[in-house]
């Protein structure tokens, strides 16, 4: 595929003091302009793998492309051209929304008005401009997740990483989230999606992967997928027919 | 303008963090006021306390006079007069008083008797008619002074030997004058002469600084004010490590790696807030030393000559703490570790440099570790420029090294900062 947008060649990370790696192996090309499923149960190497695309962490062995540069020794200059909603809610809870996303603007290096602009764009999207200058800690947890992604877009980035970004998420709060990441989608973003919900990843990516115990199951469009897997009729039971069932770590 | 963003961004956080603000503004408030009130009087012990000492004259005689008034020159001496010697050994004894003199009766007549028999001796050795030499042994005549056992050794010697020079002045004075009897009576038609007692040679003390104010010495204002404010400027570690590990374990700091180039202006940000606060905090204890001390009775903060000294010194304090904090905050993972740790380490550093207690109080071994303390350096430095009117260029050696302890904490600081960044 010349339009993958992240290729990853034989990739292997062992923690330090364990056995078993958490990526053993790994080969996956991700299109540009995708909408990209990373699935797999805990422990699957998911967060790890998200790591090392964005050049925080380096493989043992192998090596990974992202946006034609080497992860391994221009992570900066990637970092510059993706954006990434952690799992964890990365913001600061007794700064305002408004505080919160006009410093990560800045960190971007962003200019101010620029900065002014997609704040009020983005608050305006997930109907929290009313919200602006109250202090995320007074946030139900769908806010924080919406605040969360606003600040991995403000920088318009090439490629959006986001890893559970519907985790502790009432419905209606999913809904806005999954139907503006739609609206991405249709401008071309590519984003890999990380999620354990896996109607909500059926119904939006347009390609996945998963992943169990660091390596890589199986790829491919969704509906084919689970096409070639006769006596599976949803992503959810191919899941568990390829990584069984039972519970994880 | 990554880095003023960081540092605005710090200030917001510190505003809405009451105990923040409290453990970096109000407590080394209280702690220089109540240090500075508590280590008063230990610090007048050594130069200004007045010392009761009870006196019982059983002698009631000119000697006893004479001790008495010599005293009653002494601003540190003051009598409280006492009939009973049992009374007095008892209030000595139960430490209401610190100490006795006890003149006995006859103590005059016997310090006569003995002048008198040394005269005898002089006019016979040297051959003068109707001089005859008495080779009758005195007893000897004690003139207690009783101490509480309680009582500072240097006190105990001051009071002795104020009391054996009042003696021996008062003996010659009586040798002089008798022997001017003696002869006056034997020869002199003009009656007694007048002699002159005024000292030809005099003990002058003399501060050796040059401060406006010569008379300056380390008190407890001078000492706790820089001492307490410093140990306050280390303590920074508190809210410093505390946001660091928070915004870690929140995972606004895994964010900021996430966006490229922002560790450096997220470091030194955070280094610069932290550094102003540092700063803040030691304008604002100099103004309670200043201002606050004299009206709750104690003695004002008298900063000498070199402000720019001051200056210099209050900066490498503040970047020595700053860095400090941060090597705390990036090498502990939990804020448990990192709070426990700091602030037993400071306390100790704190300790050693001299904060606590002088370090010339200090046995002789923690004098030398004193040495490797930031907090020594830097109350050496202040006690040069306040009380010794130091240049500038004397107070450079502690500077340098408070300036270097910041750079290595600073590299250390960040390489393991960028060693947890990737990994």
């Amino acid at each position: 595929m010349s339009d993958a947008i992240v290729r990853i060649q034989s990739i292997t990370k062992l923690y330090k003091g364990s056995v078993q790696p958490a990526i053993a192996d790994l080969r996956l090309e991700i299109p540009a302009g995708s909408v990209f499923g990373l699935l797999g149960p805990n422990g699957a190497g998911k967060s790890t793998l998200i790591m090392m695309l964005c050049g925080l962490m380096m493989p043992d062995e192998g090596s990974i492309r992202v946006l034609g540069m080497d992860a391994m020794k221009e992570g900066g200059a990637i970092r510059k051209r993706i954006g990434v909603a952690p799992q964890e809610l990365a913001l600061f809870p007794t700064l305002t929304a408004y505080e919160n996303l006009f410093y990560f603007g800045k960190m971007y290096g962003l200019k101010t008005d620029i900065i002014k602009k997609q704040i009020a764009v983005y608050l305006e999207v997930f109907g929290l401009s009313d919200k602006a200058r109250k202090r995320v800690h007074t946030f139900s947890g769908g806010m924080k997740r919406q605040l969360n992604l606003i600040a991995a877009l403000l920088h318009d980035p090439t490629l959006l990483i986001l890893d559970e970004p519907t985790a502790g998420v009432d419905v209606q709060s999913r809904n806005i989230l999954l139907d503006f990441l739609m609206t991405l989608k249709a401008k071309n973003t590519t984003i890999i999606y990380s999620s354990h919900f896996l109607e909500e990843a059926e119904k939006i990516c347009t390609q996945m992967a998963i992943l169990d115990e660091g390596k890589l199951i199986t790829q491919g469009i969704p509906s084919n997928l689970i096409g070639d897997h006769g006596d599976c009729t949803t992503l959810e039971s191919l899941f568990l027919k390829l990584t069984g069932k039972h519970i994880r770590d | 303008m990554k880095i003023l963003a960081t540092i605005k961004k710090e200030a917001l956080l510190l505003i809405r963090d009451p105990g923040g603000l409290a453990l970096i503004f109000l407590m080394p408030l209280g702690l220089v006021v109540v240090m500075a009130l508590i280590q008063d009087a230990p610090f007048k012990d050594y130069q200004e306390t007045k010392l009761e000492v009870v006196f019982v004259d059983y002698d009631q005689d000119s000697l006893g006079n004479k001790i008495q008034n010599a005293f009653l020159q002494s601003p540190n001496i003051q009598f409280v007069h006492y009939s009973d010697s049992n009374k007095a050994r008892s209030v000595v004894r139960s430490g209401r008083y610190k100490a006795a003199i006890i003149i006995p009766a006859g103590a005059s007549e016997s310090l006569r008797k003995k002048n008198k028999q040394l005269i005898a001796r002089i006019f016979s050795n040297l051959g003068y008619p109707g001089a005859s030499a008495d080779s009758t042994v005195l007893p000897a005549t004690n003139i207690q002074v009783l101490f509480d056992p309680a009582i500072k050794v240097n006190y105990k010697q001051a009071l002795t030997s104020a009391v054996e020079k009042v003696i021996a002045n008062v003996q010659s004075e009586w040798i002089v004058d008798q022997l001017q009897n003696q002869l006056s009576g034997n020869t002199s038609p003009k009656g007694k002469m007048k002699v002159d007692f005024t000292k030809v040679l005099h003990v002058q003390q003399q501060y050796a600084s040059k401060n406006i104010n010569e008379n300056l010495v380390l008190n407890s204002v001078q000492h706790n004010v820089p001492a307490w404010t410093m140990f306050a400027m280390f303590f920074i570690l508190f809210p410093l490590a505390g946001n660091f590990i928070k915004e870690r374990e929140e995972g606004s700091m895994l964010r900021l790696r996430l966006i490229s180039g922002s560790q450096f202006p997220v470091i030194s940000g955070k280094f610069l807030f932290y550094f102003g606060i540092c700063l803040l905090q030691f304008v604002l204890m100099t103004v309670v030393g200043i201002f606050i001390m004299p009206m709750i009775g104690l003695q004002q903060l008298v900063l000498g000559n070199n402000l720019g000294g001051i200056f210099l010194t209050a900066c490498s304090v503040a970047m020595a703490a700053t860095g400090y904090g941060l090597l705390i905050a990036v090498f502990f993972r939990t804020p448990q570790q990192a709070l426990s740790f700091g602030s037993i380490s400071v306390v100790i550093l704190a300790a050693l440099g001299g904060v606590w207690v002088p370090v010339y109080v200090m046995p002789e071994i923690l004098q030398g570790t004193s040495r490797f303390s930031p907090l020594n350096w830097g109350l050496e430095s202040f006690n040069n420029l306040f009380l010794r009117d130091a240049s500038t260029l004397a107070i450079l050696p502690d500077v340098f090294k408070l300036i270097s302890f910041a750079i290595v904490t600073l590299t250390f600081s960040i390489f393991i900062h960028k060693s947890r960044t990737i990994s």
